[in-house]
C-alpha cells in the first residue's frame, strides 16, 4: 500500500507543479508544457490505481493511451493557435495580448 | 439486430454524414458560400429529423459504454434544433473570412456530434473523449473570425482555460477510478454512495464536475465567457451560448445523480458555486457596454439558476433544470439572432448601437424585448416558467435562503436587461442610420421564436412532462 501512496503523491506533486506553472508562466509555450504535466499527472494516477487496486489490469492502460493521443491532438491545436497569435502580435508572451479586458 | 443498432445511432449517424459531406465540400479551392450554406442547412434539417425520429430509441451500445434512453434523446433533439437554428442565421456569415466558410460549418457539425456522443456516454473514457471532440472543434471555431486580433486572443484564452478544466476533470476521474475500480457510471453509481464519505471520492467527483462547470461557465471557471463571447464571430457565440450549455446541463445531471444525494459536502459546494455565479454574473453584467459581454455575464448568472435545480438532486429539481435548459436555449437564441441581424457586417455590438432599433427594425426590437423579458423572468414568457420551476424545486427541498438569493438576483438582472430595452425602444436612432432590411425567412423565424417563448411559458405541461419522464431514466 505504501508504494501506491508514493505514486499518488508523485502524481499530485506533478499536477501542482503543472498548475503553478500554468499560473506563473507568461510564455504560451511554457503554459502548454505545464498543461502537459497536468495531463501526465492524471495518467500516472490511472496507472498507479490500475497496478495496485483494479481487478482488470487493462482499463488504466487503455485510459493512459487515450490520454496520450488526446494530448497530442491538443498540442497540435494549441501550437497552431499560438502560431496564429505570433503572426499577429510577433510574440508568444501573454502580456502582449491585452486587447480583451477579461 | 443491425437495423436496431442503426436506429439507436441515427442522430449521430446524421451528423457523421453531414461532417463527411462538409469535409468533401471544403476540399475544392474555391467554393460559393451559397452552395455550402444550402448543403449545411439541408443536412442540419436532416439531423433534426433524425433526432426526432430516434426519440423513441432505447438500448445500450459499444460494450454498454453508450446508453440511449429518453434523457439522452431529448437532449439530442435539443442539440439538433439548436444547431439547425444557428445554421439558419449563418446566411451571410460576414464575420468569418470567405475561404474558411466550409471549415466553419464542418467544425460546427463535429462539435454537435461530440456533444451528442457526450450526452449518451455512460463511461468515463467515452465522456472524456467526446467532451474533447466538442471542445477542440470550438477552440478552432473561435479564432476563425475576420479582422482584428481579438479573435485569436480569445481563442488562445478559451483553449488554455478549457484545457486546464479538462486536465482537472481527468485528474478527478482518476480518483474516482481509484475509489471504485471501474470507469462505468452504472458501477460507480452502485459503489460511490459507500465511498463518498472518503475525501478522495468526494474530491474526485467535484474535480470531475469542473470540466462541465467550464462548459456552463459556472463561477470559478467563468473567466473565458466574456472574452470568448466578444472575440468569437456572432454566430459562433450564439452556438456556444445555446447548444454547449444544454450539453453541459445534461452531463452535470448525469454525474451529480451518481451520489444519489448522499453527499452533503458536495451539495454545499454546489450551493456556494451557484450563489457565487448568480451574484457575480448579475453584478458584473450591469457595467458592461458591449452587448455580447453583457450576455456572457448573464449566462454566468443563468448557470447559477440551472445549478439551483441540479443541487437539489431530486427528480423534480432535475426536471426543472432540464426545462430551464430548454427555455434558456430558446430565449438566448432569440437574443443572439437579433445581435447577428443588427450587426450586419459581423461587428461587435455596443448596447448604445441599438439606439432606435424600434424605428429601424420593429420586429427585431420586439424579438429582442421578448427575449430579454424572458431572460429576466417576466411572465408570461418561458423564462418566468423556468425560474418558477427551479425555485419551486429548491423550495420543496427546503432551501428557502437559496430561493431568496435567486429572487434577489432575478431582480438585479432586470436592471441591465431593461437598459438594453431602453436603448432599443426609447432612444432615437443616430443620424444617417438606415432601416434594416429583414428578409422574409428572418421574419418567420422571429415570429416563431416569439410564439415559442410565449407558448412554452403559458403551456409548459407537455414539455415539463417530457423533462420529468427523461430524468426518470437516469436513476
Amino acid at each position: 500500500m505504501n508504494s501506491l501512496n508514493t505514486y499518488l503523491f508523485m502524481a499530485l506533486l506533478l499536477f501542482c507543479i503543472g498548475l503553478l506553472g500554468l499560473l506563473k508562466r507568461r510564455s504560451l509555450i511554457g503554459m502548454l508544457i505545464s498543461v502537459e504535466l497536468m495531463l501526465n499527472a492524471a495518467g500516472l494516477n490511472f496507472m498507479a490505481f490500475n497496478r495496485f487496486l483494479a481487478p482488470d489490469p487493462a482499463v488504466g492502460q487503455v485510459m493512459v493511451l487515450f490520454i496520450m493521443g488526446i494530448a497530442a491532438a491538443e498540442a497540435a491545436i494549441a501550437l497552431s493557435l499560438i502560431l496564429a497569435l505570433f503572426r499577429k502580435i510577433r510574440s508568444v508572451n501573454v502580456e502582449q495580448a491585452r486587447q480583451l479586458k477579461g | 439486430m443491425m437495423a436496431e443498432q442503426l436506429y439507436m445511432f441515427l442522430p449521430e449517424s446524421c451528423y457523421l454524414l453531414m461532417a463527411a459531406a462538409l469535409f468533401a465540400l471544403s476540399l475544392p479551392r474555391r467554393q460559393s458560400h451559397r452552395r455550402i450554406y444550402a448543403w449545411a442547412l439541408a443536412l442540419s434539417l436532416l439531423g433534426v429529423a433524425g433526432a426526432a425520429a430516434a426519440l423513441a430509441a432505447r438500448g445500450e451500445m459499444f460494450f454498454t459504454a453508450y446508453r440511449v434512453d429518453l434523457f439522452s434523446q431529448v437532449f439530442k433533439l435539443l442539440l439538433a434544433v439548436a444547431t439547425f437554428l444557428v445554421i439558419t442565421i449563418c446566411g451571410d456569415l460576414a464575420g468569418v473570412e470567405e475561404r474558411y466558410h466550409p471549415e466553419f460549418f464542418l467544425f460546427l457539425t463535429t462539435c454537435t456530434l461530440g456533444m451528442m456522443l457526450l450526452i449518451s456516454a455512460v463511461e468515463l473514457m467515452t465522456i472524456y473523449l467526446s467532451l474533447e471532440l466538442s471542445s477542440f472543434s470550438l477552440y478552432l471555431l473561435v479564432p476563425l473570425r475576420r479582422g482584428d486580433n481579438i479573435d485569436v486572443e480569445a481563442g488562445v484564452k478559451y483553449l488554455f482555460i478549457g484545457v486546464t478544466a479538462s486536465c482537472v476533470m481527468l485528474f478527478g476521474m482518476s480518483y474516482i477510478f481509484g475509489a471504485v475500480h471501474s470507469t462505468y457510471l452504472s458501477e460507480i453509481m452502485d459503489k460511490l454512495p459507500l465511498w463518498i464519505h472518503q475525501p478522495a471520492a468526494a474530491v474526485g467527483l467535484l474535480l470531475t464536475l469542473s470540466g462541465f462547470f467550464f462548459k456552463l461557465a459556472v463561477f470559478p471557471f467563468h473567466f473565458w465567457a466574456p472574452d470568448v463571447y466578444q472575440g468569437a464571430a456572432n454566430q459562433v457565440t450564439a452556438y456556444i451560448a445555446t447548444a454547449s450549455k444544454a450539453a453541459a446541463v445534461a452531463l452535470l445531471i448525469r454525474l451529480t445523480s451518481l451520489t444519489a444525494g448522499t453527499s452533503l459536502y458536495l451539495i454545499d459546494v454546489l450551493m456556494v458555486l451557484c450563489v457565487a455565479s448568480m451574484f457575480l454574473g448579475n453584478l458584473v453584467a450591469m457595467v458592461q457596454s458591449d452587448l455580447k459581454r453583457m450576455l456572457a455575464y448573464s449566462s454566468v448568472a443563468h448557470a447559477g439558476y440551472v445549478m439551483m435545480g441540479v443541487l437539489t438532486m431530486t427528480r423534480l429539481g432535475y426536471a426543472a433544470s432540464v426545462f430551464y435548459a430548454m427555455a434558456y436555449l430558446v430565449m438566448n437564441f432569440a437574443a443572439f439572432m437579433v445581435v447577428v441581424k443588427v450587426a450586419g457586417e459581423g461587428q461587435d455590438l455596443k448596447i448604445a448601437d441599438l439606439a432606435g432599433l424600434h424605428r429601424r427594425a420593429p420586429l427585431m426590437a420586439l424579438t429582442l424585448m421578448m427575449a430579454l423579458f424572458s431572460l429576466a423572468g417576466i411572465p408570461p414568457t418561458v423564462g418566468f416558467t423556468g425560474k418558477f420551476m427551479v425555485f419551486t424545486a429548491a423550495m420543496e427541498d427546503g432551501r428557502f435562503w437559496l430561493v431568496l438569493v435567486g429572487m434577489i438576483n432575478a431582480t438585479i438582472s432586470l436592471y441591465y436587461y431593461l437598459m438594453v430595452i431602453k436603448a432599443a425602444y426609447l432612444a432615437e436612432p443616430a443620424d444617417g442610420q438606415e432601416p434594416l432590411a429583414i428578409s422574409a425567412s428572418t421574419r418567420a423565424l422571429s415570429y416563431a421564436l416569439i410564439a415559442g417563448m410565449v407558448y412554452l411559458g403559458v403551456f409548459p405541461q407537455h414539455f415539463l412532462g417530457l423533462a420529468e419522464n427523461a430524468v426518470k431514466n437516469i436513476f
